[in-house]
């Protein structure tokens, strides 16, 4: 991809991020807050939802668009872990006090001001991820920044405490339904939207890590999925476009690349065709019923369509010869962003046209007269066929007559859902401001200046400051600290490192990379509580035993929940050993390889360092048995010469 | 100026009034550290005073502490008028001619977004914007009864109500359709069981337990649900509301033997004692019972008077003389009682029954158990309380009890004729036998059943 010039391009990014609170319980009902992985639901709700009259009594065109897909929503719901709030049957309860806090917290990091009467709004939603129908969010503060390591401030725009939404389990997706799992709905979230002031795709990435960094240095949920990104792009004379489901911190500087590649390919559609002064009204011409007329076509899965009673159409778009095939990012042409566009809206599975190669297709030179024909294609034309129910086609025309038309326009805004390889597709027309209204469930919600205070005194330190002391200080690169907080452990760190200050590495090590390697071997390594690490480290300095049991202990806590450290090391038989008993062991151990040792010297040690540690591992440090077992070897050849 | 800053009390009136500032002013306020921009609502007056509470920009509302605001600026106004677009509600021939009597509940709304009010919507052309698909099954007239909160429902109500029913009945129209706040809904439906006597044509009751203004409601299938039963063979006033949690199907509820049970469910609705008489799904009917009252051509009687010094007592283990003597005192013509299991009050009470009772008051016995019979030859309280001359209300729920008893009072003063009516089946409050399945039902035994 060319490099751009972000300042001449006037790039324009803003950080929208979602983090789950680690309260107890949900925001507005005492229902845990615990997700239920892969468990079968108990029971499901079988719900519709309809758009609602705004304001000015018009409906909002995202919401009408949702409901135009005319989706079933199935809800998923267990007995015991979700209560009648979550299905849309009770009225919401108290705000929880625990994630206010929480979150008031990460605005103090930010540097905002705390609103101190927030009013609880409802944000429709229809795509059905909230049974309500809308989604309860409040503002609870306003006008703080991030800083960046060059010094330059971002500005946050505001900070919500809101209600998760459900989540959706797409495993079980079938054509026209969507299901949601409501086990997610309620769980209490922040949503950090920072102000414009990104202007280049590395700053973005920067910001989106410190952001996530803050908000992993206070008591937020640090598992998978528990933080979300979405971005905002715009350029000059483009659009402000909305990218959710970044999933990973690397992929923002492509996606934004990409979404300018797009965003600058679709300008340069509408200024050439202003250029031939072709007439946005007129674009669309003929739309004709071809199936009787291609009923013969050599192309075989259109020939099958018609014969099953599926209808072919075609439509001329006038002018657009060669637009439908330009690429407006990698492998992503403007047919591919009007095509993807029908698929979300009418489930058509896609469109043809004559930008593409028809022979491919199988289409003769017969067929594309034909069709040239009956739909009065011209020279500087394009055609677009549609195979499908007529129902669904109706439903895609309508797609394509309004994407062609706002072609003259530019960029239209749409929220959009970021892919692995960096390109976007339609996910929804942009929401209009004018789905927030006051709910009036809810009283106003007082945070008091007592509270802020309290809060305001025990506030962590940023995280790049601890960053950069612990890697001084533990003689560590900056990124396995990172890693720490990444992974939710570095408060569990500090905590082990007061029980064993002696090797922080050692640590370090346990929670990253064994645990990593465990969790790749399938080892359920989330059944090793706080307290598990506490005690194994605790044994360690004791010397109750040595550095090599940790992973043995971990492993048996990961295979065994029930049982405590202190049970399974009696199991594994991790009982220190001491030097004497060591040599007595290293002793026989080289008398029974005394052949050994004569032919190889030294060279035996490899062996019977692994025969020795077979019978000492997690007894006793291997170092220890290392230099025991040197020594015994020396000593031995010695005595053979 | 008390409507210019509407529910501003103490020192953040003072300031605005000095300021020169109302509500829907579009106002710059500085606090230490942060600029806000939003337009002045009006507040609520109960809340917190010592805040004033903006619309932001992004839509959001905030409330800003008085103490922290440094400096205030008036920089324009946008006052909020909204109005639902009148739609041509379209009238198609030969479709059932139906008409929406209000009563101030909001079946279809629109909202306020400043607000958060909800606005509603009811004549046929709001309703065909709100509702389309009711186009599809019927031609619609509506008429706003009264505008009242369905809690602050009283007899005088009643009678207008019945009134308008007789008058449509007793024109071409083909069904009433009675959209009603759900808290009182019950009471209605029984009201005007009794007070309509040979009715001609389907009553359906309607309403919503979550408001129109969100994408969940169930208003829009409750209607569509009512106008299909209203242009049915039912002629009998029923209440059709959700039947399930899910946006599935309506259960058609006999008037006098359904009352709310749930605060918040949307199938808050259930037949008691019974089961339902009917489900309505995909604008199609199914019957569950077959002892229903069909269209026919008499005329419709509205017969409305009603004694309002009708008293409905929750027996309690705390219950003493001096609350009934109470209602002895001013008058009272009929005590209902919930009583307790089998129709039961403590024995403490006797005394100021025997004297209710001398002075000619009826006294009513029902169940606050609310299922099942009352069952007065039972055990000895019971039966003393026949001897005192307690009337057994059978099957019926307490609150139809009190609706029948003031209804029967208001038909004749006469002690014995008022005995007499009180005992008879006049709507289908009575019911002969309690079948198994009616305590409890559940869609999936009714769809097995037979019509019974």
């Amino acid at each position: 991809m060319d490099e751009f010039d972000y300042k001449e391009l006037g790039l324009k990014c803003g950080l929208e991020i979602h983090q789950q609170l680690n309260s107890e319980t949900k925001l507005f009902c005492r229902c845990p807050n615990e997700l239920q992985g892969t468990r079968e639901p108990d029971f499901i709700l079988r719900r519709e939802m309809r758009p609602v009259l705004g304001e000015m009594g018009t409906y909002d065109k995202a919401m009408l668009t949702e409901y135009e897909k005319d989706l079933d929503i199935i809800y998923e719901c267990y007995n015991d872990v979700i209560c009648t709030y979550e299905i849309d049957e009770t009225p919401p309860f108290m705000c929880n006090i625990e994630a206010r806090k929480i979150a008031i917290k990460i605005g103090l990091l930010l540097n905002s001001n705390i609103i101190k009467e927030m009013h609880v709004c409802r944000k429709n939603y229809l795509d059905g991820s909230v049974p309500c129908g809308f989604q309860r969010t409040m503002i609870l503060a306003k006008d703080g920044y991030v800083e960046l390591e060059n010094g330059k401030k971002i500005g946050i725009d505001i900070l919500c405490l809101e209600e998760d939404a459900a989540r959706r389990t797409e495993t079980e997706k079938k054509e026209k339904t969507n299901f949601f799992r409501l086990d997610r709905l309620g769980i209490p979230l922040v949503e950090v939207t920072t102000k414009p002031d990104i202007n280049d795709p590395d700053e973005c990435r920067e910001c989106a890590e410190r952001l996530g960094l803050l908000l992993w240095s206070t008591n937020v949920k640090k598992v998978l999925g528990s933080i979300r990104q979405d971005i905002n792009v715009s350029i000059k004379k483009g659009t402000r476009i909305e990218i959710k489901g970044v999933q990973k911190l690397d992929w923002i500087p492509l996606l934004i690349n990409h979404e300018i590649s797009r965003q600058y390919n679709l300008i340069q559609i509408k200024e050439q065709l202003t250029q031939k002064d072709l007439n946005k009204q007129e674009s669309i011409g003929e739309i004709k019923d071809i199936s009787n007329q291609l009923k013969e076509t050599s192309c075989k899965f259109i020939a099958k369509g018609i014969k099953s009673g599926k209808k072919l159409y075609g439509l001329n778009i006038r002018g657009f010869n060669k637009i439908f095939g330009k690429e407006l990012m990698e492998n992503y042409r403007f047919g591919t962003e009007v095509s993807s566009k029908v698929k979300s809206i009418s489930g058509l599975k896609g469109l043809i046209h004559s930008d593409e190669n028809l022979k491919e297709y199988g289409f003769s030179e017969k067929d594309i007269g034909i069709i040239k024909n009956t739909l009065n294609v011209k020279k500087e034309d394009c055609f677009v066929l549609l195979l499908g129910k007529e129902t669904e086609i109706n439903k895609a025309l309508h797609v394509i007559e309004n994407r062609v038309k706002y072609a003259f326009e530019g960029v239209p805004p749409e929220t959009r859902k970021a892919l692995e390889n960096g390109n976007t597709e339609f996910l929804r027309e942009l929401h209009g401001g004018a789905r927030l209204y006051p709910d009036t469930d809810s009283q106003p919600i007082i945070n008091k200046d007592q509270e802020i205070q309290e809060i305001t005194t025990h506030l962590p330190d940023y995280p790049w400051k601890i960053i950069k002391k612990y890697s001084t200080k533990f003689e560590t690169e900056e990124r396995v600290i990172k890693e720490l907080i990444f992974s939710g452990y570095l408060e569990l760190f500090e905590t082990l490192l007061e029980y064993y200050p002696d090797n922080p590495t050692l640590i370090i090590t346990s929670l990253l990379e064994t645990a990593t390697a465990l969790r790749r071997d399938g080892k359920q390594i989330e059944n090793i509580t706080d307290e598990d690490y506490i005690e194994i480290f605790s044994l360690l300095k004791s010397k109750e035993i040595g550095k090599e049991a940790v992973e043995d202990l971990m492993v048996g806590k990961a295979d065994n929940p029930e049982l405590t450290i202190e049970a399974i090391k009696d199991n594994l038989n991790l009982e220190s050993i001491s030097k004497d008993e060591l040599n007595d062991i290293i002793n026989s151990i080289i008398d029974k390889n005394f052949n050994l040792l004569k032919e190889q010297k030294m060279r035996a040690m490899g062996p019977l360092m692994g025969d020795a540690m077979k019978q000492v591992r997690g007894k006793i440090d291997g170092a220890i048995v290392s230099k025991a077992l040197k020594n015994a070897l020396l000593e031995k050849i010695k005595e053979l010469n | 100026m008390t409507e210019k800053l509407k529910g501003y009390k103490k020192e953040t009136k003072t300031l605005l009034n000095n300021k020169n500032i109302g509500i829907w002013d579009i106002l710059k306020v500085k606090t230490d550290k942060a600029a806000y921009q939003g337009i002045l609502l009006p507040r609520n007056e109960y809340s917190e005073s010592g805040f004033i509470e903006l619309k932001l920009k992004n839509n959001y509302n905030v409330g800003i502490k008085l103490e922290e605001i440094k400096d205030i600026e008036k920089i324009g106004k946008k006052e909020a008028k909204y109005k639902i677009p009148e739609k041509k509600f379209p009238k198609t021939k030969g479709f059932p001619e139906i008409t929406l009597l209000g009563t101030g509940g909001t079946v279809a709304s629109r909202l306020d977004y400043t607000t958060g009010a909800v606005i509603p919507a009811f004549t046929p052309g709001e309703l065909f914007s709100a509702v389309p698909e009711l186009a599809e099954v019927c031609n619609l007239e509506t008429i706003m009864v009264f505008e009242i909160l369905s809690e602050n429902m009283k007899p005088q109500y009643w009678q207008e109500l019945a009134d308008e029913v007789a008058k449509q009945a007793n024109s071409a129209k083909d069904g009433v359709m009675i959209a009603h706040g759900t808290d009182t809904m019950g009471f209605t439906s029984a009201a005007l069981s009794f007070m309509l006597k040979d009715l001609n044509i389907p009553v359906v009751f309607v309403g919503s337990q979550r408001s129109s203004d969100r994408p969940s409601s169930d208003a829009p299938m409750n209607l569509i649900n009512a106008a299909t039963v209203a242009t049915s063979n039912i002629a009998e006033v029923v209440i059709v509301m959700m039947g399930s949690s899910a946006h599935d199907y309506g259960l058609i509820h006999r008037g006098t033997l359904v009352r709310k049970m749930h605060t918040s469910y949307r199938n808050t609705f259930r037949t008691i004692d019974d089961i339902p008489l009917g489900m309505v799904k995909n604008r199609k009917i199914r019957m569950f019972k077959d002892n229903y009252n069909r269209r026919n051509d008499k005329k419709t009687i509205a017969l409305t008077d009603f004694e309002e010094k009708v008293a409905l007592i929750y027996s309690h283990v705390g219950l003493t003389n001096e609350e009934i003597d109470f209602y002895i005192d001013k008058g009272y013509k009929g005590i209902v009682f919930a009583g307790t299991g089998l129709g039961h009050v403590s024995t403490r009470i006797y005394d100021a029954l025997e004297r209710a009772l001398e002075e000619e008051i009826i006294v009513l016995m029902t169940s606050q158990t609310l299922h099942g019979f009352v069952g007065m030859n039972v055990y000895s309280t019971g039966r003393e309380l026949l001897n005192l001359g307690v009337i057994p209300g059978r099957n019926m729920i307490p609150e139809v009890a009190y609706v029948k008893l003031g209804w029967v009072l208001g038909q004749t003063s006469n002690f014995k004729e008022a005995k007499a009516l009180l005992t008879t089946n006049i709507a289908g409050e009575f019911i002969d036998r309690e079948i198994p399945i009616a305590y409890n039902y559940n869609i999936d035994q009714l769809l097995k059943n037979n019509k019974v």
